[in-house]
C-alpha cells in the first residue's frame, strides 16, 4: 500500500505544482518556463529553516512568503516582456537559481543537498507516516483546488482570460492588467512553493539535482495534456502524467534492454508535447467558453 | 499472434514453476540503469547477476534460489525513492541493494530504516551515510578514509602547496572537503580551491586558472569522463603538474580517453590484495561470464556485497529483516571478500587500507 | 599575467566564433518565422553525432568525409522539424510552436541518448600539444573552428549582399507577409532559411565535438549561449548574432579569472536575464542594417 500512497503524494503535489502553473500559464497567458524555481524555492526556505530549528508550521509560511515576494519581483521585472521572451527570462531566471543552489555551499550545502527534513511531529517524523502525509497533501490539493476555482470563477479569474486573449481590450475596459498579471504570479509563485514545501517535507532530502529543465518539461507536459485555462485539467494532468511514469516500472522489459527505457520515455514526453500542440493544443479537457 | 500467446503462457508456466517447484529468495536493488550514472550502473548489476549465479550453482540459500528485483532508479533521487518504495511494499523484499551516487543513496536511506529494510551500499562513499541508521551497511569505505588517504600521498610525495580542483557534486564536495581539513591540518596549504561543474566537455578556463598559479601539483578529486577531460586539455594547454587523483578515476577508460596526457599521475583508491585467491576467482568468473570485458569499475564490491548478503540470509534462516541485520554482523567479521576485510563495524561501515595508483606507459600500475 | 588574460580572450574568440554560427540559425528562424526554436540545439548534436556515425564502423570514414552525409542528414531533420511540426503551426501563436519546439528539443536529445547512450563520445583525435604562440596555447581543431567559422560566415555575407535569394531572405524577415504579397517565392524562402541553419549548426557542432567531446546535453548549452549572442545582437540580425557571440564567448572565458568557475554559465544566463530586461532589441540591433 505505501508504493500507492507513494504515487498519490507524488501526484498531488505535481498536481498542485501544474495547477500553480496553470494560472499563469492557463488564465493569464503568462508562459512561464522556470516555475521549477519557485518549487525549488519553497523546497529551499522551509527545508533550511526547520533543519535550524525553526517550528515547521513557521518555516512552511516563511517559505510561501519568500517564494510570494520573488515571485513579485520577477514579475516587476519581466512582465514588460511579449510572450517568447517572457518564457526564455523565466527559464534563464530558473537555471540562474538552480546554479545559485549549487555554488553557495556555504548556505544549502551545494550538492551535498539537505538530508533529514524533519516532519510536524503530529503528522509522525518518518517516511512512515505516509498515510498522514497523504491527508496532507489530499488537503492541501483539494484547498489549492477550490482556492483556484474561485478564482478562476470571480472577477480576477475572467479579467485573466481578458488579458490573455487581449490585452489592449482589457486596458480599453479600464483593466490594470500588469497589476493583474503581477497578482497571477504572486499567487502561482506562492503555491509552487507549497508543492516544493509538500515535497521537501516528504521525500526529507532535497539536493539541486531535483530542479532541473526535466521537472519543467514534466509539469509543463502535465498542464498541456490536461488542459490549460482549466483547474480540473492540470490536476488530472498531474495524476496522468506522474501515474504513467511509474506504470512504466510494471512492463516487464529483459535487463538488456532496461537501458533504452529512460529514453524512450522521454521520447514519448517530448512527442507528446508536439501531437498536442498539432492536434489538440486546448489539452484534454477544454476550456468552456463563456 | 497465436505464437505469441503460446509463448508468454510458456513463460508463465516457468515462472509458476520455478515458483513451486523450488522456493526463490528476493532481495531488491535500485541501480542507475538510465541516466546519468548508466554507464556504471550495467557493470554493478553484471557483478551483482554474476554473484547470484554462482550462489545458485553452489545450492543456493538454504537450496533456494536467490533472485535479485533490479529497480531503475533514472539516477535520480526522486527515481530511487519510488523504487524503493516498489521493492519494499509491492515486492515486500527486506534486503535491498542501494544506488550509486551518495546523493540518491541519502535520500532512500530513511526508507529504509523506518521500514526495517536492510539496505547495502556497494559505491557509496559519502561521510553522511554513515550517521544513516541501524539497518544501513555498505561495504565501501566512507570518504572519510580517503580523504585522508590522498592528503598522506600529496604529503608523502612533499607537495607543500597544491591547487585543489573537485567535481561539483555529492562526491567531490563531500572529498574535498575531508582532504582541505586533513591537508591544512598537516600543515599543507591549498593555493587556490576551484569545483568544475559535471559532465561538461571544455574545462580550458578552469585549467587557465590553475596554470596561474604555476603550481607543483594539483589535487584533482573527479570521475573518468571529467578527469580525462581535463588531463586531455591541459596537456593540450601545456599545463605540466604532478596531477594527484582518487579513485573514482581510476580506470583503464581514463587512459583510452586522455592517452598520454594520464602519463605519470598518481592517485589513491581502496586497495586489496591483488592475488587473493577470492578476487583470482572472481576475474576468472567474470571473464567466462562476459567474455573480453573488463571487470567494471566497483565491480567487486558489487560482488562482495551479493556474496556477503546471501551468506547472511542462509545464516539467518529466514527473509526476516531483523535476523538478516543480526546475520549481516555476524558473518561479516573477519569475512574476505574480493575487496578485502568486509568485517561492518557497530555504524555498518568497513575499513580500507589505501593503494596508490599511477599510469605508466599507458597501464594504470600501482605506485610505489 | 598579460599571457594568462591573452589566453583567456584568445579562447573566448575561439568559443564565441562556435556560438556565433549556432546564433547565425537561430536568429535567420527568429527573423522570419518569428519563434524560437528549441530544437536548434538539437541539430547541432545531431550533427557531432552523425559525423561520429560517419567515422566509426561500418562506414569508418574519415571524418571530413563523414561530415558530408552528416551534413545532408542534419539538412533533412531541420527541414523535417518545419514540415511536420513548424509550418503545420505557422498561424497558431508563437507559444505554441515554442512548446513544441521544446518537446521537440527534448524529444530528439532522448533519441540521441537512445542510440548512443548518455555517456559522452569523442572523434579520438590524437591527444597532441597545442601550438604555442609565446605561451599561449592553440590547438589545431581550435584553430580549424576559428577558420571553418570565418569562411563560413563570409559565404552567408556573400550570399545576403549579393544574390537575388539574399535580398528575398531580407524581405522575408523585413515582412513575410509582404514579401510574399510581393511575389517573393516562399518556400523558397524557408528551404533556404533552414537549409542554412542545419548546415551551420551540424558544422559547428562537428567541429566543437572536435575540440572536446560529444554529450546529448551539448547542443542544449550551446543554445543558451546562441541565445544570449541574439539577444546581444538583436533579434533576426544576422551581424549581431556574430558580434554577440564572440562578446559572449569572451565574457565567461575572462570571467573565471574573477569568479568561481562554477558560476561561468551563470554569465550568459544573467546576460540574457539583464539584455531582456534593458534592451529587448539588442546592443547592436541598428536599424536598416544588413539583416
Amino acid at each position: 500500500m505505501d508504493y500507492l500512497y507513494h504515487i498519490l503524494v507524488l501526484a498531488m503535489i505535481f498536481s498542485i505544482f501544474a495547477m500553480s502553473l496553470n494560472l499563469e500559464l492557463g488564465f493569464a497567458g503568462l508562459y512561464n518556463f522556470g516555475h521549477i524555481a519557485f518549487f525549488a524555492i519553497g523546497a529551499y526556505t522551509s527545508a533550511l529553516l526547520s533543519l535550524n530549528g525553526v517550528p515547521i508550521p513557521l518555516a512552511v509560511v516563511a517559505a510561501l512568503v519568500v517564494a510570494g515576494v520573488i515571485g513579485a519581483i520577477l514579475a516587476r521585472f519581466t512582465l514588460g516582456l511579449t510572450g517568447d521572451y517572457f518564457g526564455i527570462a523565466t527559464l534563464v531566471f530558473a537555471e540562474m537559481v538552480q546554479l545559485l543552489l549549487l555554488n553557495e555551499r556555504d548556505i544549502t550545502r551545494g550538492p551535498m543537498g539537505l538530508p533529514g527534513i524533519p516532519r510536524p511531529a503530529w503528522i509522525g517524523s518518518g517516511p512512515e507516516s505516509l498515510v498522514w502525509f497523504l491527508l496532507v497533501a489530499g488537503m492541501g490539493t483539494a484547498i489549492v483546488f477550490l482556492l483556484l476555482q474561485r478564482l478562476a470563477n470571480a472577477p480576477f479569474g475572467r479579467a485573466l482570460k481578458v488579458v490573455r486573449e487581449d490585452e489592449f481590450v482589457a486596458q480599453a475596459l479600464g483593466k490594470d492588467t500588469t497589476r493583474l498579471k503581477t497578482k497571477a504570479m504572486v499567487v502561482g509563485s506562492v503555491l509552487a512553493g507549497f508543492a516544493g514545501v509538500l515535497w521537501a517535507h516528504y521525500i526529507t532530502y532535497i539536493s539541486p539535482a531535483d530542479f532541473t529543465l526535466n521537472e519543467t518539461i514534466f509539469v509543463l507536459l502535465c498542464v498541456v495534456v490536461g488542459g490549460k485555462g482549466t483547474n480540473l485539467g492540470p490536476l488530472l494532468g498531474g495524476f496522468a502524467i506522474v501515474f504513467f511514469g511509474e506504470f512504466v516500472r510494471f512492463i516487464p522489459i529483459p535487463s538488456e534492454f532496461s537501458r533504452f527505457v529512460a529514453p524512450l520515455q522521454g521520447m514519448i514526453y517530448g512527442g507528446l508535447l508536439i501531437v498536442m500542440m498539432l492536434k489538440r493544443p486546448q489539452g484534454l479537457i477544454s476550456e468552456s467558453r463563456r | 499472434m497465436g505464437r505469441i500467446t503460446g509463448s508468454a503462457i510458456g513463460i508463465l508456466f516457468v515462472f509458476w514453476a520455478s515458483a513451486v517447484f523450488a522456493g526463490t529468495i528476493s532481495v531488491g536493488a535500485v541501480t542507475p540503469l538510465t541516466g546519468k550514472l548508466a554507464v556504471y550502473g550495467e557493470g554493478f548489476q553484471q557483478a551483482m547477476l554474476l554473484a547470484a549465479e554462482e550462489i545458485n550453482a553452489a545450492g543456493g540459500i538454504n537450496g533456494d534460489t536467490l533472485e535479485i528485483v533490479f529497480e531503475d532508479n533514472n539516477s535520480t533521487s526522486k527515481g530511487s525513492v519510488s523504487a524503493i518504495r516498489k521493492l519494499i511494499t509491492i515486492d515486500k523484499l527486506s534486503v535491498v541493494f542501494g544506488p550509486a551516487a551518495s546523493s540518491n543513496f541519502l535520500a532512500i536511506c530513511p526508507i529504509a530504516q523506518k521500514n526495517k529494510t536492510i539496505l547495502i551500499g556497494a559505491e557509496s562513499a559519502a561521510a553522511d551515510i554513515t550517521k544513516c541508521g541501524s539497518y544501513v551497511f555498505r561495504v565501501f569505505p566512507s570518504d572519510l578514509l580517503q580523504g585522508i588517504g590522498v592528503s598522506e600521498l600529496t604529503t608523502a610525495l612533499g607537495y607543500k602547496e597544491v591547487v585543489l580542483t573537485y567535481v561539483n557534486n555529492d562526491w567531490g564536495v563531500g572529498l574535498a572537503e575531508v582532504f582541505k581539513e586533513k591537508f591544512t591540518a598537516s600543515g599543507g596549504k591549498i593555493i587556490d580551491e576551484l569545483a568544475h561543474a559535471e559532465g561538461k566537455t571544455d574545462y580550458r578556463s578552469e585549467i587557465f586558472r590553475i596554470k596561474r598559479h604555476n603550481p607543483k601539483a594539483v589535487v584533482n578529486l573527479t570521475y573518468i569522463k571529467e578527469g580525462a577531460t581535463i588531463l586531455k586539455q591541459a596537456y593540450e594547454t601545456g599545463l605540466d603538474v604532478q596531477w594527484l587523483m582518487g579513485s573514482a578515476a581510476k580506470s583503464p577508460k581514463l587512459v583510452t580517453l586522455a592517452g598520454k596526457a594520464t602519463e605519470g599521475i598518481i592517485g589513491t583508491y581502496p586497495t586489496f590484495s591483488q592475488d587473493s585467491p577470492v578476487l583470482q576467482a572472481f576475474k576468472a568468473a567474470w571473464e567466462k561470464k562476459y567474455p573480453g570485458k573488463k571487470t567494471p569499475i566497483f565491480g567487486e564490491y558489487n560482488y562482495d556485497m551479493v556474496k556477503l548478503a546471501a551468506l547472511a540470509l542462509k545464516d539467518a534462516g529466514s527473509a526476516d529483516a531483523d535476523g538478516v541485520k543480526a546475520s549481516l554482523m555476524k558473518v561479516s567479521q573477519g569475512y574476505m571478500g574480493t575487496t578485502g576485510d568486509k568485517s561492518f563495524d557497530e555504524k555498518g561501515d568497513v575499513g580500507a587500507t589505501y593503494g596508490r595508483w599511477t599510469v605508466k606507459d599507458g597501464a594504470i600500475t600501482d605506485y610505489r | 599575467m598579460t599571457a594568462y588574460y591573452l589566453q583567456l580572450i584568445v579562447n573566448g574568440i575561439i568559443a564565441g566564433s562556435i556560438y556565433a554560427m549556432f546564433a547565425v540559425g537561430l536568429t535567420m528562424v527568429y527573423g522570419v518565422f518569428k519563434f524560437i526554436n528549441f530544437s536548434h540545439g538539437e541539430l547541432i548534436t545531431w550533427g557531432a553525432y552523425l559525423g561520429l556515425m560517419f567515422t566509426s564502423p561500418p562506414f569508418s570514414l574519415p571524418l571530413y568525409q563523414a561530415a558530408v552525409p552528416a551534413l545532408a542528414i542534419t539538412v533533412a531533420l531541420g527541414l523535417a522539424q518545419d514540415w511536420f511540426i513548424y509550418r503545420p503551426l505557422r498561424q497558431s501563436n508563437p507559444v505554441s510552436l515554442l512548446i513544441a519546439s521544446i518537446g521537440l528539443s527534448y524529444l530528439m536529445r532522448n533519441a540521441i541518448r537512445l542510440f548512443w547512450g548518455s555517456d559522452f563520445q569523442t572523434f579520438n583525435l590524437p591527444v597532441a600539444r597545442g601550438l604555442s604562440f609565446g605561451g599561449i596555447y592553440i590547438t589545431i581543431p581550435q584553430l580549424f573552428m576559428v577558420t571553418a567559422a570565418v569562411v563560413f560566415l563570409t559565404i552567408l555575407y556573400l550570399l545576403f549582399t549579393r544574390t537575388l535569394l539574399g535580398k528575398s531572405l531580407r524581405a522575408a524577415s523585413d515582412n513575410m507577409e509582404l514579401a510574399d504579397i510581393m511575389g517573393i517565392n516562399m518556400t523558397r524562402v524557408t528551404v533556404t532559411v533552414w537549409v542554412l541553419a542545419s548546415v551551420f549548426a551540424g558544422t559547428g557542432g562537428i567541429l566543437l565535438a572536435m575540440d572536446t567531446n560529444m554529450d546529448p546535453m551539448m547542443g542544449m548549452s550551446s543554445l543558451i549561449k546562441a541565445f544570449a549572442a541574439v539577444l546581444l545582437g538583436g533579434a533576426g540580425n544576422v551581424w549581431g548574432a556574430l558580434v554577440g557571440g564572440l562578446f559572449i564567448g569572451i565574457a565567461e572565458n575572462v570571467s573565471v579569472a574573477f569568479i568561481s568557475p562554477g558560476y561561468k554559465d551563470f554569465i550568459s544566463f544573467a546576460l540574457i536575464f539583464i539584455l531582456l530586461l534593458f534592451r529587448p532589441t539588442g546592443i547592436f540591433g541598428i536599424k536598416g542594417g544588413v539583416r
